[in-house]
């Protein structure tokens, strides 16, 4: 039975899933990774971009950042999940690498994927993060900030929750 | 002249050993920082505006080590912090943004400060800080939990943390784990009894460097803040630092 491993990256542009080459080395090789992700050109013969799925405006990115940060399966998150998710089957197992154990939590038991959140993860989420700009084709280098900037404002506005101009806000 | 810092003309304004840092040279040595927004103060700090050779006009901020650790650092004479033009910071404690808005001036308009603050006070100062420095992301979270905040942070080059909290060798090393580069760099101000009053700060100090060897910080350089601060050290490490690659034989 072979395994085909996906990783999952949230970003502040979209949803990115990852599909590792030469699955079948997972959890063997923790030190082979760590030496491999620094390296763009050895790193993209290793992951390869199944599918990314830029979040629609402001309003959705904020939406997704709320549920992804507190373990949460967006609708949207789970969309993009089974459109782009192989099947398991008798012949070939699946699973999906993810940031944090919560929302693998919600996965499976949304979606069934057995996830998966150990150091190989975490090393080629590092990689994938450290290479975002040149693996997410889609996106101009910039991009990310520009997402990163103006999604950082949206959330910690809704995190304070009360109007940033408090001066405004007099209590009578 | 009457003026203090706005005397101006008798100023002049030199390059610091650290890039990306400026020593105003007037009757006083004062630190300061390039101003990203010409015009304005953030916290109430003094102004110098510099009349450059070619009629164009530098206005700087006055960088108080009183105030900012990281100044205090610097002049305390740190060998190296790691923080410069284009540079990425992660800045963890950023309360409520005085001190990360000179980072901000330092790193530039090419570099990028992600300032994490749970706090809602002092965050919603951040924020308003954050919206004329484009340069500074705010995030309003808690550091012990980065993956809440995963979406809005990439790889950076250095860590600045000033969490003031008992566990943060373990909140600083957590963040490096998911976003510091491999030979990336944490700058980190200790408050000694804010780890442990029990014990005198030398003791503290070297609990706080072996913790974040245990995770792969190697301590480089450990600086008391003293006069600025009391009982607090700079510590700075390097994550991760990368061997040599091998030859092939």
């Amino acid at each position: 039975r072979t395994l085909s491993f996906f990783i999952l990256h949230e970003t502040a542009s979209g949803y990115a899933l990852f599909e590792r080459i030469e699955s079948e080395e997972i959890g063997q090789e923790l030190e082979e990774v760590q030496q491999s992700v620094t390296d763009l050109a050895r790193f993209s013969k290793s992951i390869k971009l199944r599918s990314f799925a830029p979040f629609k405006s402001a309003a959705h990115a904020l939406e997704n950042i709320m549920d992804v940060s507190e373990g949460v399966v967006n609708p949207s998150l789970k969309a993009f999940l089974e459109m782009n998710m192989p099947k398991a089957s008798k012949k070939q197992a699946v699973q999906l690498g993810v940031s944090e154990s919560n929302l693998g939590g919600g996965i499976k038991a949304e979606l069934g994927y057995d996830c998966v959140h150990n150091d190989i993860v975490r090393e080629l989420l590092r990689g994938i993060r450290l290479h975002a700009d040149r693996l997410l084709a889609q996106l101009k280098e910039g991009d990310l900030d520009k997402a990163q900037l103006g999604l950082g404002h949206a959330y910690s506005r809704a995190k304070v929750k009360f109007n940033v101009n408090r001066a405004d806000n007099m209590i009578m | 002249g009457r003026g203090g810092a706005r005397g101006g003309a008798k100023v002049v304004v030199e390059p610091h050993r650290h890039e990306g840092i400026f020593i105003a040279r007037g009757k006083e040595d004062m630190l300061v920082t390039k101003n990203l927004v010409v015009g304005e103060s953030v916290y109430g700090e003094k102004r110098i505006s510099v009349d450059n050779a070619d009629q164009t006009k530098t206005e700087y901020r006055v960088w108080n080590p009183f105030r900012s650790k990281l100044a205090a650092g610097v002049l305390g004479g740190v060998d190296n912090i790691h923080i410069g033009p284009g540079k990425k910071v992660l800045y963890l404690g950023a309360a409520s943004g005085t001190s990360v808005s000179h980072v901000a001036d330092v790193v530039g308009p090419t570099g990028l400060v992600f300032a994490v603050e749970f706090s809602h006070r002092p965050g919603r100062d951040l924020i308003n800080m954050a919206k004329k420095r484009t340069n500074v992301i705010p995030i309003i979270e808690d550091a012990r939990h980065p993956h809440k905040y995963r979406m809005l942070v990439p790889m950076v080059d250095v860590i600045f943390a000033d969490v003031a909290q008992p566990d943060q060798a373990r909140i600083v090393t957590m963040n490096a784990h998911m976003f510091l580069k491999n030979g990336g760099h944490v700058v980190i101000s200790v408050k000694a009894n804010c780890i442990d009053s029990t014990v005198a700060a030398d003791i503290v100090f070297a609990k706080e460097v072996k913790k974040l060897e245990e995770e792969r910080v190697k301590a480089q350089e450990q600086l008391t803040l003293e006069p600025y601060e009391r009982d607090h050290a700079l510590v700075i490490g390097v994550y991760r630092r990368q061997k040599k690659a091998k030859t092939s034989e």
